[in-house]
């Protein structure tokens, strides 16, 4: 999203989505498709309760030795001939990566997907730098030529119909008469990428996972395009947060039996590629240099933070899926990389929690998130300290904490708060239909503007238990 | 920029000041994994028909189709048949040393090209020619090894004589396995995953192949050979391959 978006309101935002009418059907088709098959895999897979518990185990205990771990990490790739990085800030990361770019000559990079490089804003530095950047996974191929944001971080062109993407690779590539087909569109990009892969000088990935004591990145794709970046240029860079790594195979193992089953219902991915550093002299192919890239961005510091829990995330997408807010407005309404239930506490993390101060709020806390997601974040728990905190750096709009600091001293004082019923129904009158408040005057109208107030009832609880007790007498 | 040092420092004071969130441990690997998974490999090896079975089941799940034959002399003459279909003249092949059989006869007598992937790394000239080879031939021919049942899932490994393009470029990706190659689980095949990374001489890259290549990124329409191959054969061998 660009500034300008950024610069409109949350609510705005959402509010575009919600009469977005195809946006609204896409999301609602995807996320619930995505949802059954999940519970479809898991249905199948019995022990898959205790793995979670033991992924859950598995990203806390590496947490608690994160620096062991990354040491580990760091010793073998470069024993295995890679080279690793270690950038505190996006600007390093881009940097570190337009350094290596100029060096080996790179006029062509492509990527697979990866969240950490739209983090980063690679593809913008890329540019400036006289580096042509290709997105190869299909969905964010059809976004980069639109020159739009994913949507979701497992089908990030879900808003886009097939007819949108026929014009689309009409007018971007030239080519008459598209059919708004999936299979020949697929097709049409299977070509044009083809050659883009056997062109380009360099692969950017992100990293799934890696592992500490084996030095090796796991990427996880389903269209192959994660195992050509990593095949054909002549370097391979991979982006990753510090938080991927994990100790050993047998702990990859564990994650590899959930992610897939979390995020689309597979049993695994089609492909996992297990990369252990550059070419080896006695192979024929892959790249002749590899970097991995180390990338802080905020991560570091919530190790002893608020947000730790959710650096456990796995980036699987199924707390997206059955979030209620998500599902109503999609991805971009958030406006940060990130969307979505999870997304909301990495902004917090990367952008600090003032960037979320209306975000925070985008949530009912109706804990779906925490239920679905396969290492069990409890990602309720965490917004609702995020709202403390917002609130405590008084990032709320004044209005806002003057009535609730009022309310709260009424529920404090039961004398005063049995006089303010009376008077409370004789101030709703012009506003209360239908048992509800919709809207409110002067600064109260922010608040309700995306909220219903139930109204004070004619006769309060406590004034219909005095009367019972009354009669029962 | 900040370099290892700086950052393994930052990390070692928020570790300080937080307390674990709770008592945890990472998973318990096995001291000797390549003991453990030889004793893996020889239960399996008693009871391969159900593993062969579940496999089968799995790999038709996700788009893959399983053939089965006696012998490896067979073998050409599924390769043909599927070549034939496909309109293709030729197909590339795996090093015998690395497919653990030599199909140039059998593929010469279908009438096929064989264009045979080297067991030395030739110069670098000759490997862009190379290059250009596998991405223009439309059928791969490959081993596997590790045929995994619980998810329908081929793991190839790279090395010399065994590139890994081969069964990413060709549309169509045909792998030979016997069941020495067979094993049922993740858990297991964890262990065979410690094991060679204990191995110092493996190659650069693992592939875990499950299926042919898919995309669902328009309008959730499930589509078949977005970048890698459309079509994924599996040839079964009841003789083992290297007896
Ligand atoms: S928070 Fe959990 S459910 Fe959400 S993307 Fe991360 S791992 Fe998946």
């Amino acid at each position: 999203m660009s500034e300008a978006e950024l610069a409109t309101p949350f609510r705005d935002r959402a509010g575009r989505a919600l009469q977005d009418g195809f946006l609204q059907q896409a999301l609602t088709i995807a996320t619930t498709k995505f949802l059954e098959l999940r519970r479809e895999a898991f249905g199948e897979f019995p022990e898959g309760d205790a793995l979670r518990d033991r992924a859950r185990a598995i990203k806390e205990a590496t947490l608690q030795r994160l620096d062991h771990y990354l040491e580990q990490l760091v010793d073998n790739v470069e024993r295995l001939g890679g080279h690793v990085h270690f950038a505190t800030t996006p600007d390093d990361a881009r940097r570190i990566i337009l350094d290596i770019a100029k060096r080996t000559g790179t006029r062509m990079a492509v990527k697979s997907k990866s969240m950490a490089t739209e983090e980063i804003h690679l593809n913008e530095a890329l540019e400036a730098a006289g580096v042509t950047p290709v997105e190869t996974d299909l969905g964010e191929y059809i976004i980069q030529l639109a020159h739009e944001r994913p949507s979701h971080i497992i089908a990030p062109a879900i808003h886009k119909t097939k007819g949108q993407v026929a014009d689309l690779f009409a007018r971007e590539l030239n080519r008459p008469n598209v059919p708004a087909d999936p299979e020949v569109l697929t097709a049409i990009a299977r070509a044009e990428l083809r050659e883009k892969f056997l062109q380009a000088d360099m692969g950017i990935t992100g990293a799934n996972f890696a592992v500490a004591d084996a030095g090796t990145v796991v990427l996880v794709t389903n269209e192959g395009n994660g195992r050509m970046v990593t095949t054909l240029p002549r370097v391979h860079v991979a982006v990753m947060g510090v938080e991927k790594v994990v100790p050993s195979m047998t702990d990859l193992a564990v994650f590899l039996a959930i992610l897939a089953k979390s995020a689309t219902g597979q049993k695994l991915s089609v492909y996992t590629t297990l990369v252990r550093g550059p070419r080896k002299p006695e192979e024929l192919e892959g790249p002749d240099e590899f970097h991995l890239v180390l990338l802080d961005n905020g991560r570091i510091a919530q190790l002893g933070g608020t947000l730790r829990e959710a650096l456990y995330c796995l980036r699987c997408g199924a707390c997206l899926n059955v979030c209620p807010v998500y599902r109503s407005i999609g991805g971009h309404a958030y406006g940060y990389t990130y969307p979505g239930p999870i997304g909301i506490l990495l902004t917090a993390m990367l952008n600090g929690a003032a960037s979320v101060k209306d975000l925070a709020h985008a949530s009912s806390l109706c804990g779906a998130c925490a239920d679905a997601c396969p290492v069990r974040i409890d990602i309720p728990r965490m917004l609702i300290e995020l709202r403390k905190e917002v609130d405590e750096k008084k990032i709320a709009p004044w209005s806002e904490r003057v009535v609730f600091t009022l309310v709260a001293w009424l529920l404090r004082h039961p004398a005063l708060f049995r006089l303010a019923a009376p008077l409370a129904r004789v101030f709703q009158r012009p506003f209360a239909r239908g048992g509800r408040i919709e809207r409110l005057p002067l600064f109260f109208g922010e608040w309700t503007r995306t909220r219903d107030l139930p109204a004070v009832a004619a006769r309060t609880f406590s004034e219909r238990w005095a009367a019972l007790e009354r009669e029962g007498r | 920029m900040s370099t290892r040092a700086e950052f393994l420092r930052r990390i070692r004071a928020e570790l300080a000041r937080t307390p674990a969130l709770f008592p945890a441990t990472p998973s318990l690997r096995p001291a000797h994994p390549r003991e453990v998974a030889d004793t893996i490999r020889r239960e399996l090896s008693e009871r391969w028909p159900a593993t062969l079975q579940r496999f089968q089941q799995e790999f038709e799940r996700v788009g893959g189709v399983l053939h089965r034959v006696a012998t490896v002399q067979e073998v050409p003459s599924v390769v043909g048949r599927l070549a034939r279909e496909r309109d293709a003249r030729d197909v590339l092949t795996w090093h015998p040393s690395a497919l653990g059989f030599d199909p140039a006869r059998g593929l010469a007598d279908e009438k096929l090209t064989c264009r045979t992937m080297p067991e030395a790394v030739p110069d670098a000239a000759a490997r862009r020619a190379l290059r250009d080879t596998i991405a223009t031939t439309p059928l791969g021919l490959t081993g596997v090894d590790v045929a995994l049942a619980e998810t329908g899932t081929m793991i190839l490994r790279s090395g010399p004589g065994r590139p890994r393009s081969t069964s990413l470029l060709p549309a169509t990706h045909v792998a030979v396995f016997d069941r020495t190659a067979l094993v049922e689980s993740l858990a297991q095949v964890a262990v065979l995953l410690e094991a060679w990374h204990a191995d110092e001489a493996s190659g650069a890259v693992i592939n875990f192949i499950t299926g042919p290549s898919r995309t669902a990124d328009i309008e959730l329409t499930l589509t078949r050979g977005v970048h890698g191959p459309k079509d994924v054969h599996a040839i079964f061998v009841e003789r083992p391959l290297r007896e």
